[in-house]
């Protein structure tokens, strides 16, 4: 895994801002520009408050951060824990089941702050703004990409085949402006009828607790990588099939043939592409810390 | 030949990437240490409990004493055997102890000990139903009064009868901690866990935690064993 070194939490930290801007590659549109600028105004905000225990990334030195057990922010707040040069000095890093479980030992007292995915991150902070806030500091940019076996490389190529011309035709761009930049009556992807499957079904694994990529809404699987999945095998004539699994049972999944391709804001590592392919990217994201008001 | 160098190369990498890499062996030291500490505090609660809950349920079924004592018992073994225990844990963690920061440690040992309290009581009351009528009449008849007579004569003959149950019931705790990982607290399980989330490889690390799981048992087995022979010595 590459580490992150303290100095490039800070240089990260400076420069937030810019981060912010590339919360998704469909960064230029106007409407993701719109939707940057409300985040900018409540994480102001947040910041003028000064009971706030955790106001910078150095705060969380000596604390305990909550994670999703084998997500990226897991990953990079393991490496901080402990005494040393380059480290926060995290006291200890508690890997939940789910991210969800993580803001509930926050909100509950149990943990001073969780590191998850920013998008993911102000979906919970909007769901508790009277509790909740994230420091003005995201950092780790990183690329998620779809994870398929290194047995089936026919499957990476077509995927990246129809990845280009998705993103081309416009339809990636419509699926986040309906789930990130939440432009009013922004349908983004629905089936073209007549849609016919000659190739069979493939099963995506994901882990539908991380809204707004995956969740459950309705009993159905929505999200971004729900409907980005859905229009890349519709465009390969498969089937779509989702099964819904903890996060770090999907690698695993799609190795052992129980899956056929991984999707769940999955991250490009080089730990993960030791054990499997990744498309190429489709969507970029960045940490985030949700610590309490 | 050389396939069986390249398998058994691949174990070999497989097996330091799950405990040498990282010093990964300390988590699944350390998850032991864990799953130990909560699974016996948590038999040690669930004994107590239970005993106090059969020696209520069964003093009220002889004498009709203990009736409102009685009326709660019931409550508490219904509520707790028709529960899963993880939603049980769950509900200490995230509601009972909602607002306070609070060692998981000391959650555990309360959600699995109160959980194994209710079938520990039926355990120990069943024990205690087992012993003839016949010893308790005597006994009064001898002039103990009915504290005496269960304290003296039923109840060291009802804990020779529950034990195989008991260690049971001790077996299926210890087993039972594996879902400790839902509230973060790192056992044996979690530990294993982890290291599969860091490794990619879902092999050893849990057939690492499968066999410690299996010596744990092994070992009670062969204490209960020597507890029950221990025991036995006093039949003929």
């Amino acid at each position: 895994m590459k580490k992150i070194s303290r100095r490039s939490f800070l240089v990260a930290a400076g420069i937030s801002a810019a981060m912010a801007l590339t919360a998704c590659s469909s960064s230029s549109s106007s409407t993701a520009a719109s939707s940057t600028a409300s985040s900018a105004a409540s994480a102001a905000d947040s910041a003028a408050s000064s009971t706030q225990a955790i106001q910078t990334l150095d705060d969380l030195a000596g604390k305990v951060v909550g994670v999703q057990l084998g997500t990226t922010g897991d990953l990079l707040m393991s490496e901080e824990v402990g005494e040393g040069e380059d480290k926060l000095g995290i006291a200890s890093v508690e890997q939940y089941n789910k991210g969800a479980d993580a803001v509930q030992a926050l909100l509950t007292n149990k943990i001073d702050a969780v590191c998850i995915d920013d998008q993911v991150a102000k979906n919970f902070v909007e769901a508790n703004p009277d509790q909740l806030t994230t420091l003005d500091t995201a950092f780790a940019e990183e690329s998620y990409a779809i994870a398929v076996s290194k047995e089936n490389p026919d499957l990476t190529e077509a995927f990246n085949t129809a990845i280009a011309e998705l993103k081309e035709d416009g339809t990636l761009d419509a699926i986040l402006d309906k789930y990130i930049a939440k432009v009013e009556g922004a349908e983004g992807y629905t089936t073209p009828e007549g849609t016919e499957y000659p190739n069979g079904t493939l099963v995506m694994a994901t882990n539908a607790a991380f809204e707004p990529y995956e969740y459950i809404e309705n009993g159905e699987i929505v999200g971004i990588d729900a409907e980005f999945g859905k229009a890349l095998c519709d465009k390969l004539g498969y089937e779509l099939q989702i099964e819904d699994m903890e996060f770090d049972s999907i690698i695993a999944a799609v190795n052992s043939g129980k899956a056929d391709f991984g999707m769940a804001g999955m991250t490009i590592t080089e730990e993960r592409q030791e054990q499997i392919d990744f498309t190429d990217t489709y969507c970029t994201a960045a940490q985030a810390i949700i610590v309490l008001k | 030949m050389s396939m069986f160098q390249n398998l058994w190369a691949e174990l070999v990498s497989e097996f330091t990437a799950t405990f040498i890499t990282e010093q990964r062996y300390l988590l699944f030291l350390n998850g032991l240490k864990t799953t130990l500490i909560v699974a016996f505090a948590a038999a040690a609660l669930g004994v107590v409990l239970g005993f106090i809950l059969a020696y209520i349920r069964t003093t009220y079924d002889q004498t009709g004493r203990l009736r409102i004592l009685n009326a709660l018992a019931k409550v508490y073994l219904t509520v707790i055997r028709g529960t899963p225990t993880m939603i049980q844990l769950l509900i200490m963690y995230f509601v009972i102890f909602g607002s306070v920061k609070i060692d998981k440690m000391p959650v555990a040992i309360l959600a699995f000990g109160i959980n194994s309290g209710a079938y520990v009581a039926e355990i120990f009351r069943s024990g205690i139903m087992s012993i003839p009528p016949g010893q308790m009449e005597a006994a009064r008849s001898l002039g103990l009064n009915y504290t005496q007579a269960t304290w003296k004569i039923i109840l060291p003959q009802a804990v020779k009868n529950v034990l195989p149950a008991l260690g049971n019931e001790v077996i299926v705790l210890l087993k039972e901690t594996s879902i400790s990982g839902y509230i973060a607290l790192q056992d044996l399980t979690k530990a294993g866990d982890i290291v599969r989330s860091r490794t990619y490889s879902a092999f050893f690390p849990y057939i690492s935690v499968a066999v410690i799981y299996l010596v744990l048992v092994l070992c009670l087995e062969k204490l209960l064993n020597y507890m029950e022979g221990r025991l036995a010595r006093s039949d003929r």
